[in-house]
């Protein structure tokens, strides 16, 4: 099985070096898709010798995602991991959210970090994320346990029929009424999530959960 | 009176100009003719309210507004909406053409970097 993990990149030297070298001692097809990067995301992803796609401009995380796909699907991925570039994940548990897929029970596999032992999650931060799986709920009919998160793994028909027309954040959303619209077979697992003082700067704010409910209201009225 | 003239001249001066650019465009063929049919259209129309302020008061008495000015400014503003729309619209589509491209210049730069 052609594994492939697609990490989306916007200035994360921080922490992208840690996480690839991490990824390679198990896993050999790594995509990083550097967001328009300003800072040395690409030439830390090129040194780790991993694929890098390299936006020439910042187009957002759900672009990114769907580039990384896009170009895993041409390489002949039979499963597709999504992977966040900031450390927040954990490699170990790679293995946990593919075996649904490698048993092929499902067809997309969603990272959950209230299911299960739960993440120490900051008080605010929940409050947004439980807003956020409402909201999606209203949206798609789907109840999930964690609507935002970017720990996922599709197999190779789940990952050809979702289509992200959402460049920026609201593309979490959108892969939900994506799985509901195409009829997937999903499942929830539970992932731990580690909030590092880095990850949660990095992370969504309580004014951009507006914006990404702006973004799919007006996709909404224009479709 | 006086005053009004000066106003309806430089009104009717204005959609006459405007008229003559979406005829250059549709000679152009920047625009089709469904656009170029509702621009001139629309700009007769503001000539004609100039000219005939009369009008839009029977207009508007038929759909039940009071005053003709009150007419003109709601279909102004419905019409400004709906523009608006549209531009909001083709924003939109041009912004998904643009990650399109990038999306494209990247995975081929990646494919040209692996053939060499």
């Amino acid at each position: 099985m052609n594994i492939y993990i697609v990490i989306p990149a916007y200035n994360e030297d921080q922490t992208l070096t840690q996480v690839l070298s991490e990824l390679k001692k198990d896993y050999s097809n790594i995509i990083v898709v550097d967001d328009g990067s300003t800072d040395n995301t690409f030439q830390q992803a090129l040194l780790a010798k991993v694929v890098v796609l390299s936006h020439l401009i910042n187009r957002g995380q759900g672009a990114a995602l769907a580039t990384g796909i896009n170009y895993a699907l041409e390489q002949g991925a039979d499963i597709i991991v999504t992977f966040d570039a900031d450390g927040q994940h954990q490699v170990a548990e790679i293995a946990k959210i593919i075996q649904p897929l490698i048993e092929q029970q499902v067809d997309v596999v969603l990272g959950s970090r209230f299911l299960g032992q739960q993440s120490k999650i900051p008080l605010f931060r929940k409050i947004i994320l439980k807003m956020a799986i409402i909201f999606t709920w209203l949206i798609s009919g789907i109840k999930l346990t964690d609507a935002h998160n970017g720990f996922r793994a599709f197999n190779r028909l789940a990952a050809e029929k979702i289509k992200i027309s959402q460049d920026r954040m609201a593309h979490s959303s959108e892969i939900i009424e994506e799985i509901k619209r195409n009829k997937l077979n999903y499942k929830e697992v539970p992932v731990t999530i580690s909030y590092t003082k880095y990850s949660l700067s990095k992370g969504q704010t309580f004014w951009d959960s507006f914006k990404i409910a702006k973004d799919i209201f007006f996709k909404k009225i224009i479709k | 009176m006086g005053n009004y003239l000066i106003i309806r001249i430089i009104a009717s001066v204005f959609s006459i100009f405007a008229i003559f650019k979406v005829l250059k465009k549709y000679r152009d063929k920047n625009i089709s003719f469904k656009e170029l049919f509702f621009w001139v259209i629309i700009w007769l129309a503001v000539g004609l309210v100039f000219w005939l302020p009369r009008f839009t008061t029977f207009l508007a008495n038929f759909l039940g507004i009071g005053r003709g000015a009150d007419l003109v400014i709601y279909t102004s503003i419905i019409l400004i909406f709906y523009l608006i729309f549209r531009i909001f619209i083709i924003l939109d589509k041009q912004q998904q053409e643009i990650t399109k491209i990038v999306r494209h210049l990247a995975i081929t730069e990646e494919e040209r970097k692996k053939e060499n």
